[in-house]
């Protein structure tokens, strides 16, 4: 018996260990900053912890039949803890206010048990040998746990189902204690019959989010997903896994940290290595301040000016760690200026003139972003543009969506300005291109900011070079009142998954 | 198969937890711009108070639709205002009236224009004057976004209104020859766009059966191509093709060439011009001051507005030309002027419902609906981002007699047309009661002339058509099509007559 008492300390030790693990990767997950989160998750469990130890010499009789009560309780908050958590995330504003009280619940039932289980066999051992059993395979318990969090469960079983699975151990304890400890127990029967009651709960909730997770969206995404917003204009959705970290817009991907510098030199450098007279820039799109980045490196640019149509995604990426590193606080800096608003409309009432305009929206695959890649969109766009100035379009795949990308670039064309397109390979997007363009012949700088990774002044050139597949066809200019990009892009892209 | 990821774990969670939640929003509305109690003190005679004051002017331009407006714009670029154009209403416009609340303007009637063919001067001038027409392009902003139209049929959306899926042999082929029909009328050049450039007697039999009759005649009984030819004549005329003459049902087709581009639109439809005609001539626009009493003499005609007598050299009758017997000394009843009476409503919508398979396109059609749909007025929007939007509802009441369905549009109180409204969409957007919280309706029991047996070869409208003495009528209806082009043709004309005489005297 001894052998099974302490195997059920080392039992719900891991179970405790687990549950304040979930609470902390969920809150780090979700609003970010794990180190903060950790920290006051961690702290608030063992306070909690204490309070129940404290509250546990209250109790009195039948201590047995009080421990089985705990640990379903326990298996009840705790394995639903991961999914009241993203519920709380996903339906209240108050994810903090449950977050705690979970913790504090969660802690208390843990604090309780230890207390109870050494006053259960305290009159089988002697004390020395009780508290050193109990806290051994208390500790070793959490050794397991640890171990296992990271490398088994969040891979394979994910959180919800963790802490469900946990949550069935928790009741495992419960139903197994009714046997361990059957002398000394009354009302076996009642217990039992709760115990199964749980048990069966918990596993059908492990069989509802297994049907869950087999439709949801981390079938999309490869990777953990770190963070998942939807805000009013989109759905963001932030995976990671080791060191890359990827944005997705509406599904859509928008860089993996792995390669972004790539696309990022990219679309800034050719353009305004070209203009050392550039004093005001403008972003559209671009409200992971990536690019903002990239423009920084120039000391003459006075003023940049971002026009994101989310607020919800530039304070993300002016506050959120992982992405601040990324972007290099780019979005705090002095000379920037943020304006959260729809792109077209802002650009028809602005007076302003720019040396240099970035556009880096999303790809045109609805009619709405279609608007954006119009002759009168790129001619409202060009009265803003200074007279040596130049602009550069992210313009899709000249490899996978041939035809879209020299859609666009004869839509910029047609709007009445030379056009210099360009590509190069990244590796999470495949062959990526550009169309510079502005009302003078281009020619390329001699020489770029220093500390570029991929981009040299030798190489800039051989970017305007396209091999015969990428080569130019000829297409028609995309309209507002045809949006033959929209269609044209959608086909493209069938033609590739099919 | 994609799941926001909130949604996930909202519906996730709640299946868990076993939760549901549904709500039905509160929609409120009334009826706007109400007409008939000031047109009927006309039609019933009541006394009006005596003149009190006297104002000579060379020209008074009785109604403030595009015809006035028309009228207005012509004299101004000639360089004469000694003009001023009394509306009934409080607010100038007539069919391209429209409204705007806090999310967009739109439309209260007349929604587009045409892109204009070689044959309608007058229009090009003027779109040339408002920038819609510009070296010989027209303005990417005004002419329609895609997706233009959807028609929505056996429980699916398809591109463009004429039905094109689920085709028999028969009706492919019927399609194919009507099709070859009106090509063959369009090429005699007499089905014009304004009317009269091309008008000629040699298809006046034409005007004698009706377009049904025409239909069947010729060996034309597919269900969808007369299900797709009713649509046009209710979209148009306000009628069925059965109580429209073969004439104007041909003309809708062969008026115009098959044109790549879509016609020209505004959030605010027609508004648009109106809102430009006003910014030129607005300061002649006398609103809320209706025209009692007319009349005509040798040397002019004086006009009865309000307290004011406008003793004018000429008058250029805007209005509806039904409203002359009644204004106007001496000008007997009129027998061929039928008018098709109207609503339109205004719907607020704080979302979208939910109409899988097709992007929200500028104007939505149901299949066999008595209704003509729908047309959204942020679809001319250059915004990427539109979650809130209101709907112009059409609904033209043709089925029946005009008299029968003027009394029933009078008689139903909001509620009824609201119910009837939101009946019509729920049979295609089923959540369409969660997303709507407005509907403001717009009764209109002469909205729009209609083209009966007759009525274009019509000898009333012909002399009324002179304009030969001092009272020049220039309603759309003189046409016996109520369009915007014809409204300006005929504003436009009138003007002329009108400058013409005063002009050799200057």
């Amino acid at each position: 018996m001894g052998v099974l008492v302490f195997l059920t300390v080392l039992l719900v030790a891991a179970c405790g260990l687990i549950y304040e693990l979930i609470a902390g990767t969920i809150a780090s997950y979700l609003i970010g900053d794990s180190v903060f989160q950790f920290s006051t998750v961690i702290g608030t469990y063992l306070f909690a912890m204490g309070l129940g130890s404290a509250l546990s010499r209250y109790l009195e009789k039948g201590l047995i039949q009080k421990f089985i009560w705990v640990e379903l309780m326990l298996g009840v908050v705790g394995g639903f803890s991961s999914a009241g958590l993203m519920w709380a995330f996903a339906f209240t504003e108050g994810f903090q206010i449950v977050l705690y009280a979970l913790v504090i619940v969660m802690g208390v039932l843990v604090g309780l048990e230890i207390p109870l289980l050494m006053r259960i066999v305290k009159d089988r051992y002697s004390f020395r040998d009780v508290v050193a059993h109990v806290l051994t395979f208390d500790y070793l318990g959490a050794l397991g746990a640890s171990l296992l969090f990271p490398i088994l469960l969040i891979p394979h079983l994910g959180l919800i189902r963790s802490a469900l699975f946990f949550g069935l151990i928790n009741a495992a304890v419960a139903l197994w204690s009714t046997f361990l400890f059957a002398p000394q127990l009354m009302e076996k029967r009642i217990l039992r019959a709760s115990c199964l009651l749980v048990l069966c709960i918990l596993t059908g909730g492990i069989v509802r989010a297994k049907q869950i997770t087999a439709t949801a969206e981390d079938n999309i995404y490869a990777d953990e997903i770190i963070l998942a917003k939807d805000t009013r204009y989109q759905h963001i959705v932030l995976t990671r896994f080791k060191d890359d970290l990827r944005l997705f817009l509406n599904s859509h991907l928008q860089f993996s940290s792995r390669d972004e510098y790539r696309y990022h030199e990219a679309l800034v450098h050719p353009g305004l290595a070209a203009i050392p007279f550039a004093r005001s820039v403008l972003v559209l799109g671009g409200g992971d301040g990536l690019a903002v980045r990239e423009i920084l490196k120039y000391p003459q640019v006075e003023k940049i000016t971002l026009v994101d149509l989310d607020p919800e995604m530039t304070k993300l990426f002016s506050t959120q760690s992982m992405l601040t590193a990324l972007n290099q606080k780019s979005l705090s800096s002095p000379r920037l200026h943020i304006i959260n608003a729809d792109a077209f409309p802002w650009v028809d009432q602005s007076t302003e003139s720019f040396d240099f305009i970035v556009i880096d929206f999303p790809d045109p695959t609805n009619y709405a972003l279609g608007k954006l890649y119009t002759t009168a969109f790129y001619r409202a766009v060009a009265r803003h543009l200074s007279a040596q100035g130049l602009l550069v379009v992210q313009s899709t795949s000249p490899m996978f969506a041939r035809d879209s990308f020299w859609c666009i670039a004869e839509t910029v064309r047609k709007a009445g300005l030379q056009t210099f397109p360009y590509h190069l390979y990244v590796p999470s997007f495949g062959e990526w291109g550009f169309v510079l363009a502005g009302t003078h012949a281009y020619v390329a700088p001699k020489s770029i900011p220093n500390g570029l990774r991929f981009l040299s002044p030798d190489g800039i050139p051989l970017l305007f070079q396209f091999p015969p597949d990428m080569a130019r066809i000829p297409m028609p200019a995309n309209e507002l009142n045809t949006q033959v990009l929209v269609r044209t892009y959608e086909n493209d892209w069938k033609d590739i998954s099919h | 198969m994609k799941i926001g990821r909130r949604k996930f774990l909202a519906t996730g969670s709640a299946a868990l937890i076993g939760l549901s939640l549904k709500s039905e929003r509160k929609i409120e509305g009334s009826f706007v711009n109400e007409a008939a109690a000031a047109g009927h003190l006309l039609r019933d005679r009541k006394s009006f108070t005596a003149a009190k004051q006297t104002v000579r002017i060379p020209i008074v331009i009785v109604g403030g639709g595009i015809s006035g407006l028309s009228a207005a714009w012509r004299l101004q670029k000639r360089g004469f205002n000694d003009f001023v154009l009394l509306e009934m209403n409080d607010q100038a416009g007539g069919n391209a009236r429209s409204g705007e609340n806090e999310i967009t303007a739109y439309p209260w009637a007349a929604h587009y224009v045409p892109v204009p063919g070689t044959q309608a001067g007058y229009v090009r001038e003027l779109f040339a004057d408002l920038g819609v027409l510009k070296n010989g392009q027209w303005e990417e902003r005004y002419l329609v976004f895609a997706p233009q139209e959807r028609l929505f049929l056996y429980g699916r959306w398809q591109d463009g209104i004429e039905p094109a899926v689920g085709l028999a042999q028969k009706d492919r082929e019927q399609f194919q020859r009507l099709e070859e029909r009106f090509a063959k009328y369009r090429s005699t050049g007499a089905f014009t766009v304004p009317l009269e450039v091309g008008y000629s007697k040699q298809f006046a039999e034409l005007d004698r059966i009706s377009f049904t009759d025409w239909l069947k005649g010729n060996g034309f009984d597919s269900r969808l191509l007369n299900w797709y030819m009713n649509y046009a004549c209710r979209d148009d005329y306000g009628a069925l093709a059965g109580d429209t003459s073969a004439w104007a049902g041909i003309h809708y087709f062969s008026s115009r060439e098959a044109e790549e581009k879509g016609p020209l639109t505004w959030p605010e439809g027609n508004g648009w011009i109106t809102k430009r005609l006003l910014e030129r001539v607005g300061n002649k626009v006398r609103t809320s001051q209706m025209v009692h009493r007319i009349v005509e003499s040798v040397r002019g005609a004086s006009v009865f507005a309000g307290d004011t007598e406008y003793q004018a050299e000429f008058v250029i009758f805007s209005a509806p030309t039904f409203l002359g017997p009644y204004v106007i000394d001496g000008l007997p009843r009129l027998n061929d002027f039928v008018y098709s009476p109207w609503l339109t409503a205004n719907l607020t919508l704080e979302r979208l419902p939910v109409s899988p398979g097709a992007e929200p396109s500028w104007d939505t059609v149901f299949l066999d609906s008595p209704t003509l749909g729908y047309v959204d007025a942020t679809h001319q929007s250059l915004r990427t981002h539109i979650d809130r939007t209101v709907w112009t509802f059409y609904w033209a009441l043709a089925d029946g007699t005009p008299a029968q369905n003027r009394q029933m549009l009078l008689q139903s109180d909001w509620g009824y047309w609201k119910e009837a409204i939101l009946r019509d969409l729920e049979r295609v957007h089923k959540d369409i009661r969660q997303c709507v919280s407005r509907i403001d309706i717009m009764r209109m029991g002469h909205a729009m002339i209609r083209p009966a047996l007759g009525a274009i070869s019509s000898e009333e409208r012909i002399r009324l058509k002179r304009r030969d003495g001092r009272i020049l009528f220039a309603n759309s209806d003189l046409s016996g099509i109520s369009i915007f082009e014809e409204a300006q043709f005929h504003g436009v004309e009138a003007a002329q007559v009108a400058l013409r005489h005063l002009g050799g005297r200057r």
